[in-house]
């Protein structure tokens, strides 16, 4: 009941983010917008499905998972936008702390790649790192500068939360202890939801005066 | 046992030979029609082959393993059409929608041999289902595909963004029908809805102001503004 109940939470945020993306879009024009709309789209459709088959069959699939494949276009359109969105000078732009990103990430790949299956573990965790990897850079970059470009930082902040989230939800769903809200899988998932509805309102004000 | 290859030389056979006799003007639609079919036969010997890899049954076959196969095996002559050909962009959809029809046409053919004709309403409504639903799986592929090539940082996410919305709307789609009772109907006239909540869309979108004017008005500077 708890898990139904947090992906139908996740379904209504992420399609409450995508239509506020997709209208920031529509008055912009703006190319962050269109990306991170992809981006949300995606991640929806993928929700939608997983929601939609616990709903229909009480169980998670059992041979393959069709949401993983728009999570997986989901967040290669999050690194396109992380990608897009810096500068000459910030792609040139080297930190200790981006060694934060393998440090966090590599342990837990391991974990995941000695539960489960290596092909899709491997492109997953390899996409959101370069994600974090882009995000964590963007960051501590835009906290350098003055005036707009500094609004940066709340994008790449949101993102690098929504990371962070995904790795706790993931890590957890490996020690997996019950379907009732002790479980603490539910606290990432229902944190994820949120931070993915602010995702919108944070580009808005990284992108806009 | 379906023969599914015998079905498909059943059917190319005459097409074959109007392609023919009709000359070069058509040649490119038949081309995509037999790329269509094929693309379905294919999907069938992949279906089959992984659904007896992982051992999974008709329910998980069709909900998981289909709809990706499926998707898959009908970008993969637009996909070579595309690197291969370069065609302009105006060229691209009726390309991808005569491989869509064509494999579902396919697809109806080989259902109608498996499980007879004697159920008319029934095959009417799966018939416009299933068809409208390859339609619309078409459709996100091919205007997507339309934009996306246009724009080169946009080609990877892209397209893989698009695969996998028409992979999780196929799925949908084939979720829904293999539940049965009720929610077999929703499933079915899924894809029509969408196709006509599409056409209201844009027909909305047309009557607002030209999102550019919004924009400039709005304060955006040109170069931030797509063109």
């Amino acid at each position: 009941m708890v898990e139904l109940l947090d992906n139908l939470t996740q379904s209504a945020a992420t399609l409450i983010a995508f239509i506020g993306a997709s209208i920031l879009y529509y008055r912009t024009r703006r190319q962050s917008f269109f990306l991170l709309a992809c981006f949300l789209g995606c991640f929806m459709l993928g929700t939608f499905h997983w929601t939609l088959y616990i709903l229909l069959f009480d169980s998670s699939p059992q041979v393959f998972y069709v949401s993983e494949l728009a999570w997986n276009a989901s967040f290669l359109f999050l690194l396109t936008l992380a990608y897009l969105l810096a500068t000459e000078e910030e792609k040139k732009f080297r930190h200790p702390v981006l060694l934060l990103v393998p440090v966090f990430c590599i342990p837990q790949l391991i974990l995941y790649l000695s539960r489960g299956e290596i092909f899709a573990n491997l492109l997953m965790v390899g996409l959101t790192m370069a994600v974090a990897f882009f995000a964590m850079r963007g960051f501590v970059f835009a906290r350098r500068q003055s005036g707009q470009a500094r609004n940066l930082q709340y994008f790449h902040g949101a993102v690098l939360v929504i990371i962070f989230l995904e790795f706790g939800l993931w890590t957890s769903s490996c020690f997996w202890i019950s379907d009732t809200m002790s479980n603490p899988y539910f606290w990432f998932d229902f944190l994820l939801s949120a931070s993915l509805l602010a995702l919108v309102p944070a580009m808005k004000k990284a992108v806009t005066a | 046992m379906t023969y599914v290859e015998n079905i498909f030389v059943c059917l190319a056979a005459p097409l074959l030979v109007a392609m023919i006799f009709m000359g070069k003007k058509s040649c490119r639609f038949f081309l995509f029609a037999f790329a269509g079919m094929g693309a379905c036969l294919l999907s069938a010997y992949l279906n089959s082959f992984f659904a007896q890899l992982y051992q999974a049954d008709l329910m998980n076959a069709s909900t998981q393993i289909a709809p990706v196969v499926e998707e898959v095996m009908k970008l993969m002559p637009l996909l070579f059409y595309l690197l291969v050909f370069e065609p302009e962009s105006e060229r691209i959809p009726s390309s991808v929608l005569t491989i869509a029809v064509s494999f579902a046409t396919f697809e109806n053919i080989v259902y109608l041999t498996q499980s007879g004709a004697e159920n008319l309403a029934h095959l009417f409504i799966r018939g416009f289902g299933t068809g409208a639903m390859h339609i619309v799986c078409g459709a996100i592929i091919c205007y997507g595909l339309v934009y996306v090539w246009q724009r080169n940082w946009l080609k990877i996410a892209g397209t893989a963004g698009l695969l996998g919305a028409s992979i999780t709307y196929h799925a949908t789609y084939n979720l829904l029908v293999a539940h049965g009772g009720i929610t077999q109907y929703i499933g079915y006239a899924l894809p029509l809805v969408s196709l006509l909540l599409t056409g209201v869309m844009i027909k909305l979108a047309t009557q607002l102001p030209s999102p550019v004017e919004v924009a400039k008005e709005g304060g955006a500077e040109e170069s931030q503004i797509w063109k």
